[in-house]
């Protein structure tokens, strides 16, 4: 009989031994071996069963404490520690949503200021059209959110098209080719294409989009447009900053080449009212004004760098991204260049929404990785103390 | 922070035997045996000294030959200072005890 119960009691508490967290495990294994040393079966027995109870307890108590810290740490969110990976959830590791507010937070600002300004009504009613217009593609491009876009390269060698029939066809003023008629609007491909090629180039630099990349540098250089030639070049070599590779260095240099090139043809186009130098002029139109405008350029470019510090996915596009809208800024500060957004024009507004609905949309990293991640800090937190909490307690 | 709370009876057999030993490694089923205290309470005290510095313990192999390791245990030097202040505790508290125990008998 005792032999037979020092059996049972044996296998039980291997069998209770699975339940132990794996810093008391080697408790079972010291407890099992002093039960194999005693001689005498009822003994083995005894000493046994009282096994059994301390490691069932002890399992249960651990089991206790894990259920507790989850619900502790369910209502108290623990905050992420220095040495862990930013959150991936919130909106601010979204850039594509967040590109989406910012947008439209610009054009808002850019209409304040145009009625401050006094600017005809149908300058509003063309930006707004456009955002109206942007937000739409936005929701059809809904798709390049997760997986870059599969056909980037031949869309950009698309655009690179268009680019290269406005520069040899397009709308002539002051020895520049840089607009197309689209019904009572002239639209300037460039604000357009080019943003869409360097977030599209970002996410896939192929061959194919290589040489898109090239021809739409000779196309800049060609019309010229020295403000988007200096941009296509600031976008590519952040881009070649952030992932260097061969192809995005031969596309960096021609961009680059393009744009010296622009540098030595003289841009001999005028300032046009509500368009162009409007960073300087808002402030004498009320300091409001002057804020608007500034707030809504800075919008530009808060999805990519939020984007960056919350850890949102392929950083590179991401870089290309703000430096390209960094670059139109700045055209626009040093240059007769249009004031992105804020200033009249549907073609910044389309190629702002239309670069922002083709970046990635961040979510991806939530999804798969950053659940487990939770989960895995979850065990640590119920798991370690264990010990900790034995150590505090009385003997 | 730890509570300053006074040692079970079962701790103090339990350390006066480790102590008692004089820094020579002890196995569980001995301890028990020395002490009188049963597995179920055992254990559960030597996870504690261990967690709070006052045990060690270490897998050892028996001397005949064959036999896998057993884990064995010892006071640390902090333990022993615990140890020898319970000691002492009880050897202060003793008279006292004696004197009421021959009071009331006489």
């Amino acid at each position: 009989v005792n032999a037979a119960r020092r059996l049972i009691a044996s296998r039980l508490l291997a069998a209770a031994s699975h339940l132990l967290p794996p810093d008391l495990a080697r408790w079972y294994r010291a407890m099992a071996r002093e039960v194999a040393e005693i001689p005498d079966d009822g003994a083995a027995a005894s000493f046994a069963a009282g096994c059994l109870r301390v490691v069932l307890a002890v399992a249960v108590a651990a089991r206790v404490r894990a259920v507790r810290a989850a619900v502790r740490d369910l209502l108290v969110p623990v905050p992420p520690s220095p040495w862990s990976p930013p959150m991936t959830t919130g909106i601010t590791a979204r850039p594509r949503l967040l590109g989406l507010l910012c947008g439209a937070l610009a054009v808002g600002m850019g209409m304040a200021y145009m009625l401050a300004a006094g600017a005809p009504p149908r300058y509003l009613i063309v930006n707004l059209a456009a955002l109206i217009l942007g937000g739409a593609l936005w929701l059809a491009l809904a798709r390049t959110a997760d997986t870059p876009p599969a056909k980037a390269g031949l869309a950009s060698l698309a655009l690179a098209a268009a680019l290269l029939l406005t520069a040899l066809s397009g709308l002539a003023l002051e020895g520049a080719s840089r607009w197309v008629s689209v019904g009572p609007l002239n639209v300037q491909v460039s604000l357009i294409a080019v943003p869409l090629m360097l977030v599209l180039y970002a996410r896939r630099p192929d061959a194919v989009g290589t040489a898109a990349i090239v021809a739409a540098a000779a196309a800049l250089a060609l019309q010229p447009d020295r403000a988007m030639a200096g941009v296509l070049a600031a976008g590519l070599v952040a881009l070649v900053a952030a992932q260097p590779a061969r192809l995005a260095l031969i596309a960096a240099a021609a961009s680059a080449l393009a744009f010296v090139s622009t540098l030595l043809t003289p841009d001999t186009l005028p300032a046009v009212p509500f368009v162009d130098r409007i960073l300087y002029t808002a402030f004498d139109v009320h300091l409001l004004a002057g804020v608007a405008v500034l707030t809504g350029a800075a919008a530009l470019v808060a999805p990519a760098v939020i984007g960056v510090a919350s850890g949102a996915d392929e950083r590179p596009a991401l870089f290309a991204f703000a430096a390209c809208w960094s670059a139109v800024i700045a055209a626009a500060a040093l240059g007769n260049s249009p004031t992105p957004l804020v200033g009249y024009g549907g073609s910044a507004v389309l190629g702002y929404l239309l670069s922002v609905a083709l970046l990635p949309g961040g979510a991806r990293a939530s999804r798969r990785g950053g659940a487990p991640a939770a989960r895995s800090d979850a065990g640590h937190g119920t798991g370690h103390p264990v010990s900790k909490l034995q150590a505090a307690r009385p003997i | 922070m730890t509570r300053k709370r006074a040692l079970s009876p079962h701790a103090r057999a339990l350390l006066a035997a480790l102590l008692g030993a004089h820094g020579r490694w002890s196995y569980g089923y001995e301890l028990a045996s020395l002490t009188g205290i049963k597995s179920g309470t055992l254990y559960p005290l030597l996870i504690r000294l261990e967690a709070q510095g006052h045990l060690e313990a270490e897998w050892q192999q028996p001397a005949a030959s064959g036999r896998p390791p057993r884990h064995a245990y010892r006071l640390t030097a902090a333990g022993e200072r615990l140890a020898r202040g319970e000691a002492s505790l009880s050897a202060s508290d003793r008279p006292a005890a004696g004197w009421r125990a021959g009071e009331a008998a006489s």
